[in-house]
């Protein structure tokens, strides 16, 4: 509890300060069931007043919450431990648009639409469109790194930040920059749900208008059958922007709402193709072939806006048409492999049976993030309960299919105890580390993300066991552990050709010989594959498999060109990294799905970190049917001068600076 | 009786109040449709934010109710928010009820309205006139400091915004009136029009008898919306009651037209008042079903070519929100072609909202700018309407803003094309 808002107020605006009973009510709840007040809310009008709140909440030791428009679907914005609510709603500004060098200046509380509205007057658009566009803020977009339809061909809200400023939880103001070199603090801002500042400014990258739309309704007899030539296209080499797709149950319920005139089949499929024309006929003619040739049952499709808007009358409508049915509905959030979609859809009936649910399947069939959609009434505590503990069991469903707990949610109070189902009690270390150091204080929106100290909920790790890993990367484990027994500083060395000379005292770690193809799914259009290996061996491997990967075609090894960042969109395609950490363990982080948002972004925190965060054992990838655009290397990219906050980041991975330590000295 | 309703008509269905608010699943979906929140990024004067607060009222789980009381009086009622809401959760009734909950007092001002309104129709003509005369020779802002002293400052921000002060009333012109033996339509004439606007009823008269035929005057009282917003509910019944029994009289199968959106809703909402006597539920069912608002009735009518003037269409809350009524657009588009300039965020709320833009002057204010600030950026000369608080606001707020712009009721526009299409549209407008 705050014992005198005196103090507070006197660094405030007039009017900023909030403190009435009715406020306090207004800010104890967001999109989600939990309920929490918060003993002050600070209506913010700009960054410079955000900063100073920050800083008054560091110099008592009071908890605050930063919140957007409270659309939040797990609980992320619910001041757990009371303290500050600061609201940035009033920080709405479009601070610049720049078309030729494709960048807008945002403040946190800009909402989506508002960017789009005013994009699309100079014929540019930003690509995230989560549900709640119309109403969801940026600052909250990038702090859950929100997805959308769109995001199957675009990315997620990470891949479309180009910078954020944010006050850290002690008050300073710090811009985070991904052009500049070091490990990417950015990325690790992005999807941190506020626990790691505030994001107060971003640079969000805009592109321009496709030339050609087209989309595309198909009707399937079988989840299976529409999961396959979701595959298919895939494997085709085509990226729609947009493959959603909805079961037999969520067609019914828009149908009573709205006439969309849906096809009645198990499963439907919403397929939207942008780009050139040319490209966008031929391959929606390509799509229309491989959904009849996967024994769809009526294929329609539409070029024009009005029969566009036509097609997606049903999938606009089936959140609405639940949200008719009874005062609430839960909107799980979770993502499998995408050819595992058929099995979890089979898991996710069974668990809705046994709870005596009925659940409407919606899924972004194409990212393998499924969301089943349960209406119910929170009042009746009793459905409440069956209501979570079939969401639970959903979420562990797709954990044990290699899956992961949040695709665009993200995790908040909700999912914090399930992330020890995803992750092992090394990489939640590793996790807690990372926000110890930045927030020692625990002040920036306590207890979230991760299961509390004191969590009994039983249910430990059931993720399935990760391909075991090779002899020589064993060997490099045990080598470092004798290492760092000894506490003795070691140097990563690759293949050599982007590292200074090897440094006199330090014991060498090897990595050319990690140079596996772990898994190559084709299924999924992933593969994990060994650091040492060479970017152009890696091409040469996969070009006979019929495969692509957006990479630079280059010597040296992978993780050189990770850890040196060479190539500033290694990021855009990285899924995840078994790194080995300085103490001898070993982290899994990321994972096969495309769309993930459960802890922090730390696989992209590593570029740019030179090896000073760990050894990268081996990665996963994101691959293509089709050739990839060229992409090019720094030949000589320049290590990085550690600011402060890299400090910080050193110390939660590697606290006796044993790895690559001259960089830290 | 009790002070609230306890029953809500929904779009799903009739519901308690409790249970009305708390299909609000807090999605936020209705945040950027709410003015309030808009101006001030404030949750509790968003439209989750007060249904939450009713509900949160209702189960008792306010420290202090009367904490509720500044989020509740906020709301401008304008309903934007149903619109928004996919499951059309009613706010603005379910924030009418918080307020009857927490039993606040109404306005001296309002209270004394409803009174004469319902007791005396006649002695508040006489005052009104008195006060029109009193306008007209300055002397309440002459007294302003006077009033506010006394507490009346909505008396004073009423004389500010206010800038008609008729010397006749609508309903002495119709009871003058030659009327049809063989009425097709009856025309209601709500307050706005009967007290500060005779012009807006003739003119739907006049426009009517060229569409519809010939027509009767319903001779009616006040619809019973004021006491329903600001007063007791018992009032709005006997209102209620009152408008029944006249159209009872008058022809039970005739179609009831005004031209004032707000009281239109409000008379279409009647069954909602009555839920717990049957034989009034039906009777008010009967009666609502035979309601027209002005501007359904002109949605398909053929104008004549008229003038090149840039015109565009500010669309009531009550019309569009309350009523679901998008017609007027269209039809100006049709009528106008170029000259229709289509007006962003035709379907915010002006800041009007009957006595809000008197009670909440301030937040009114901030709502009104940026309403004329998509008036300004339109480029439209004319701005027609169709509620009687928005052709007060909007007057106001033209004359101080935007002064090349004027506004007017569609139904003086409509007239004014049928008599004159020929001719240059000079007619008399709402002039700021």
């Amino acid at each position: 509890m705050i014992r005198s808002l005196e103090s507070l107020e006197e660094v405030l605006h007039p009017g900023s300060l909030l403190a009435e009973e009715a406020d306090l009510a207004a800010y104890s709840y967001d999109g989600a069931l939990d309920r929490a007040r918060p003993d002050a809310v600070v209506l913010a009008k700009d960054a410079a007043e955000v900063r100073r709140a920050v800083q008054w909440c560091a110099k008592h030791k009071v908890p605050f919450t930063a919140r957007g428009a409270g659309t939040n679907l797990s609980g992320g914005c619910i001041p757990l431990k009371g303290g500050v609510m600061i609201a940035l709603a009033r920080l709405n500004r479009i601070l610049a648009v720049d078309t030729k060098a494709r960048f807008a200046m945002v403040e946190p509380g800009v909402v989506n639409l508002h960017l789009q509205q005013e994009l699309e007057k100079a014929g540019f658009f930003y690509a995230p469109d989560p549900a709640s566009f119309k109403v969801s803020t940026l600052g909250g977009n990038l702090s859950e790194n929100a997805g959308g339809p769109r995001c199957l061909k675009y990315g997620t809200t990470t891949n479309h930040m180009l910078a954020v400023e944010a006050v850290m939880p002690d008050g300073s103001l710090q811009k985070f920059d991904l052009a500049e070199g070091g490990p990417e603090l950015a990325s690790l801002l992005v999807g941190a749900e506020g626990t790691l500042g505030i994001i107060v400014k971003a640079w969000l990258k805009i592109l321009p208008i496709p030339k050609d739309i087209r989309t595309i309704l198909a009707g399937f007899g079988s989840i299976d059958a529409a999961v396959e030539c979701v595959s298919a296209i895939v494997a085709a080499g085509i990226v729609p922007r947009v493959l959603e797709a909805l079961d037999r149950t969520t067609v019914e319920s828009v149908e009573a709402y709205s006439n969309a005139g849906y096809p009645k089949t198990e499963a439907v499929l919403l397929i939207e193709l942008d780009g050139d024309a040319v490209v966008v006929a031929a391959d929606s003619e390509s799509v229309e072939a491989l959904c009849r040739k996967h024994g769809a049952s009526e294929v329609r499709s539409a070029k024009d806006e009005a029969q566009r808007e036509k097609l997606w009358e049903g999938r606009r409508g089936a959140y609405a048409a639940m949200a008719r049915l009874a005062p609430n509905v839960m909107v799980e959030d979770g993502v499998v492999p995408r050819d595992k979609l058929p099995e979890v859809v089979r898991r996710i009936q069974e668990i809705t049976a046994k709870y005596k649910l009925r659940a409407g399947l919606l899924f972004h069939a194409g990212d393998g993030n499924i969301h089943p959609n349960i209406a119910y009434d929170e009042r009746d505590l009793e459905e409440t309960a069956r209501v979570k503990a079939a969401g639970h069991e959903i979420l562990q469903a797709c954990v044990e299919l290699g899956g992961s707990l949040s695709g665009e949610h993200g995790i908040g109070v909700d999912k914090r105890d399930a992330m020890a189902w995803l992750f092992t009690p090394e990489t939640l270390d590793l996790f807690r580390r990372i926000k110890r150091e930045i927030d020692p204080e625990n002040l920036a929106n306590p207890d979230k993300l991760f299961p509390l100290a004191d969590n009994k909920s039983g249910r430990t790790y059931i993720k399935p066991p990760s391909p075991k890993l090779s002899e020589e990367a064993e060997h490099l484990v045990q080598k470092l552990r004798q290492h760092a027994a000894e506490n003795r500083a070691m140097q990563i060395i690759g293949s050599g050709s982007r590292w200074r000379d090897e440094a006199e005292g330090l014991a060498a770690l090897r990595t050319t010989s990690l140079n596996h193809i772990i898994d190559l799914d084709k299924k999924n259009f992933t593969i994990t594959v060994e650091s040492g290996i060479s970017p152009y061996e890696l091409h040469m491997a996969l070009r006979r498999e019929g495969c692509f990967i957006r990479l630079p075609d280059c010597g040296g090894t992978l993780g050189g060109l990770l850890a040196s960042k060479a190539q500033p969109s290694l990021r855009d395609d990285l899924l995840g990294m078994r790194l080995l950490l300085a103490d001898g363990s070993v982290v899994e982080l990321g994972g096969k799905v495309v769309k993930n948002v459960a802890g922090y972004d730390a696989p992209r925190l590593v570029l740019g970190s030179w090896g000073t965060l760990g050894v990268i054992l081996d990665v996963t990838f994101k691959i293509y049917g089709r050739p990839q655009e060229k992409l090019s290397a720094d030949p000589a990219p320049k290590p990085f001068t550690p600011g402060p906050w890299h400090r910080a980041i050193k110390r939660a991975f590697d606290p006796k600076n044993l790895l690559n330590p001259w960089l830290f000295a | 009786m009790a002070p609230e309703l306890g029953r809500l008509i929904t779009d799903l269905g009739e519901r308690s109040t409790y249970d009305a608010a708390s299909q609000c699943s807090r999605c936020g979906y209705c945040e950027q449709a709410c003015p309030t929140y808009v101006a001030t990024g404030r949750e509790s004067h968003s439209a989750r934010g007060r249904n939450q607060l009713v509900r949160q009222l209702m189960e008792g789980k306010l420290k202090d109710p009367s904490a509720a009381q500044e989020a509740l009086s906020t709301c401008l009622l304008c309903g934007a928010c149903s619109t928004a809401c996919y499951a059309h959760v009613p706010t603005a009734d379910i924030v009418l009820e918080g307020r009857r909950k927490l039993a606040e007092e109404p306005p001296a001002l309002v209270r004394l309205l409803s009174w004469l309104l319902i007791e005396h129709p006649s002695v508040l003509a006489v005052l009104l006139k008195c006060a029109y005369a009193a306008k007209r020779m300055g002397l309440p802002k002459l007294f302003a400091p006077l009033l506010r002293l006394l507490g009346f400052d909505a008396l004073v921000e009423a004389d500010a915004h206010v800038r008609e002060a008729p010397y006749g009333f609508l309903f002495e012109k119709l009871r003058r009136k030659q009327w049809s033996e063989n009425p097709e339509w009856l025309y209601f004439a709500a307050c706005g029009p009967n007290y500060l606007y005779p012009r807006v009823g003739l003119a739907t008269v006049k426009s009517l008898e060229a569409l519809r035929g010939p027509g009767a005057f319903l001779d009616n009282g006040c619809c019973g919306l004021l006491s329903y917003n600001y007063g007791s509910i018992d009032d709005a019944r006997t209102l209620a009651k009152r408008a029944i029994e006249a159209h009872e009289k008058r022809g039970k199968n005739l179609p009831v037209v005004a031209d004032c959106s707000s009281c239109v809703a409000h008379l279409k909402s009647y069954p909602q008042l009555f839920s717990g006597e049957i034989a009034w539920r039906q009777r008010a069912e009967a009666f609502s079903d035979k309601v027209r608002d002005a501007v359904e009735e002109f949605a398909d009518c053929e104008l004549p070519e008229g003038t090149a003037k840039a015109v565009t269409y500010h669309e009531s809350c009550r019309a569009c929100h309350g009523q679901g009524l998008r017609t007027p657009k269209a039809l100006l588009k049709k009528a106008c072609g170029d000259s229709f300039h289509e007006l962003p965020e035709s379907d915010v709320c002006c800041g009007g909202a009957g006595a809000f833009s008197f009670v909440n002057p301030e937040l009114s204010n901030e709502v009104l700018v940026r309403k004329i600030s998509k008036i300004a950026v339109s480029r439209a000369e004319l701005v027609l309407t169709s509620s009687t608080s928005c052709l007060i606001q909007l007057a106001h707020g033209l004359k101080k803003y935007y002064p090349q712009g004027h506004v007017m009721h569609l139904s003086e526009f409509i007239a004014l094309r049928l008599s004159q299409g020929k001719h240059e549209l000079h007619g008399k407008t709402t002039r700021a």
